[in-house]
């Protein structure tokens, strides 16, 4: 997970976003920290955390907004997921409800976000299979319907954190070669993205 | 699983054996609370505790029965003490007394009962799911279904019975877990009525609306009184794109009670609960003018960290807050509050104006002591 020092830098917003609940928060702590908590404080608002990963020669380093799952805390949504190179959508694989605000993440990611977003599907709390309602075919599925890709991930096992971010990470570099290199950060297209961050306040 | 909090392979040990602070919160290496405050406090200092606390009782009355008066008749009095922090011992009962919670209890009796045994609310899972998650680190909290939990569960469902509208806000749990360390369920429950719906004034009216409409309005407000009290910081946060949403959205959502030094909060709740809103607004600013030197040298990525993670000295209470009260900002937010909603209703005049109701009277109207049990305020 440690960056390669010397090679280029990419930076990558990323944006969580999925019900209450599901394990937004436990998954950024987890990848971030390498830490679980089991009853990981609710997320008012939206939190912001940084990590870097190395994937191959080059090292992409994400910046990781986590938002609030509440369907009232929706209207603050849209700034953190404009311009974001890549969303994560969690859902909770214990509770079909969670699955269905998924999807509705994902259709407003296609109706109001960016076509080059790359957007994955994260079916948490994998290691719950005895209380599991969302199967995983099903989720596959709608995953392949929709051009996302899909893992089952435990926070709290660690399994498939790391791997998440990695594929997001390999699917941003092959997607977007570095048009400028010696910029080295043209994945989140930074300025843009924040001139659309502030201008939803009242500037 | 009943295993109680547990950071990663660390069995937890039966609550109580672990070390707490002298707010019951959890110590981590690396505490915001400064413990040393009150085990070093000499004579003197504990002589003008005991000095301060008889004022008070004398002030408040037995039971709160002269509260009324006295503010009545010496509001300025009342507010300067209120600034220099409540008496720990008296915090609970003032607090019912000043937001005029106490009124409201007493003129329903039965209801909080009626609401927690009778009543159900949509909003029950969503709670649920919060429990656990609120205060994770305080002993009272910390028991799965233990009081706490269950005292926390009751007053949040029983508020989204009574004000269906609402029903539960994320960050309302913070809200009613700090009154909880403080007071009763059934004073809790009507506390937070008398916050959102008004007895004496209603400092958080409107607040949790869907689509938090108050929310963004304070963290546009409060954009621009940075700029103007702190122009070289607003060129920077605009230079590094930080927008307040990034930081401040909790501030003004739960009024400093969420992830914020504990010591701190309180003495911020002493002085919302009779002033209002705009406490929050000169907390903010104290906090950004106490770091202000440096975070004007910060790029965007230690910006954030630094919003949200003040050093101990900016969060000590006796140097933040009078700090705070230098900044005058109620007759701006008054203005800029009037420039808001004119540029709402401006292209498309629409009926959302009417969400926004003068910010006058949700900062200091203390005029109508009038207890209000009008069940819907938003259709005002």
């Amino acid at each position: 997970m440690a960056a390669n020092a010397g090679n280029k830098i990419r930076n990558a917003k990323v944006v969580l976003l999925g019900d209450v609940g599901a394990g937004k928060s436990s998954l950024v702590l987890r990848f971030v920290k390498g830490q679980f908590v089991e009853f990981q404080e609710s997320t008012i608002g939206a939190a912001f955390f940084s990590q870097t990963l190395a994937v191959s020669d080059e090292t992409v380093k994400f910046e990781i907004w986590d938002t609030a799952g509440q369907e009232r805390y929706h209207s603050l949504a849209p700034m953190y997921y404009r311009g974001a190179a890549a969303a994560i959508v969690v859902y909770d694989i214990s509770n079909q409800a969670s699955f269905i605000r998924a999807k509705k993440w994902v259709q407003e990611l296609q109706a109001q976000g960016n076509p080059n977003t790359v957007v994955a599907l994260a079916g948490n709390k994998a290691d719950l299979l005895e209380t599991r309602q969302v199967q995983i075919e099903e989720a596959k599925t709608y995953a392949q319907e929709n051009g996302l890709f899909f893992m089952e991930t435990s926070a709290k096992t660690a399994t498939n954190v790391n791997d998440i971010f990695y594929e997001i990470a390999k699917r941003l570099l092959q997607g977007q070669p570095a048009q400028n290199p010696q910029a080295g950060m043209v994945l989140s297209q930074r300025p843009n993205e924040r001139v659309v961050s502030s201008a939803s306040c009242c500037s | 699983m009943d295993k109680k909090k547990g950071v990663d392979d660390t069995e937890p040990g039966p609550a109580p054996s672990r070390p707490v602070d002298r707010f019951g919160f959890i110590k981590t290496e690396h505490s915001n609370s400064p413990e040393g405050i009150l085990k070093s406090r000499s004579t003197h200092e504990h002589e003008r505790e005991e000095r301060r606390i008889r004022k008070w009782r004398k002030m408040i009355g037995v039971g709160g029965s002269d509260w009324k008066h006295y503010v009545r008749r010496k509001p300025h009095v009342v507010k300067r003490r209120i600034r220099k922090g409540i008496p720990d011992c008296l915090r609970g009962l003032v607090w019912q007394l000043i937001s005029g919670s106490r009124d409201l209890l007493l003129m329903n009796p039965g209801v909080y009962e009626t609401l927690v045994i009778y009543e159900t609310s949509s909003s029950e899972l969503e709670i649920i799911r919060d429990i656990s998650r609120t205060f994770p680190s305080h002993i009272f909290f910390q028991q799965r279904h233990g009081p706490g939990q269950r005292s926390l569960y009751n007053v949040l469902k029983a508020y989204s019975v009574y004000d269906r509208d609402v029903g539960y806000v994320q960050g309302m749990g913070f809200i009613a877990g700090l009154l909880l360390l403080y007071m009763s369920e059934e004073d809790a429950f009507w506390l937070i009525v008398a916050l959102l719906k008004g007895a004496v004034h209603s400092p958080m009216e409107g607040l949790y609306q869907a689509g938090l409409p108050l929310v963004q309005q304070y963290l546009c407000q409060f954009e621009k009184l940075v700029t103007e009290h702190m122009p070289k910081l607003g060129q920077h946060f605009q230079d590094e794109m930080i927008n307040p949403s990034m930081y401040a959205s909790q501030w003004f959502i739960t009024v400093f009670s969420y992830s914020f030094p504990f010591h701190l909060t309180l003495r911020v709740w002493d002085v919302f609960l009779y002033e209002g809103i705009k406490v929050v607004f000169q907390v903010g600013l104290a906090l950004l003018r106490f770091c202000h030197d440096d975070l004007v040298n910060l790029p965007f990525e230690q910006l954030l960290h630094s919003l949200r993670n003040f050093p101990e000295e900016a969060t000590d209470p006796d140097t933040l807050l009078p700090l705070a009260f230098s900044f005058k900002v109620s007759s701006r937010l008054v203005e800029l509050d009037k420039e808001y909603r004119k540029k709402l209703e401006g292209p498309s005049a629409s009926s959302s104006s009417k969400r926004f109701q003068p910010l006058k009277s949700r900062v200091m109207s203390r005029a109508s002591s009038h207890v209000s049990s009008s069940p819907n305020v938003s259709k005002k």
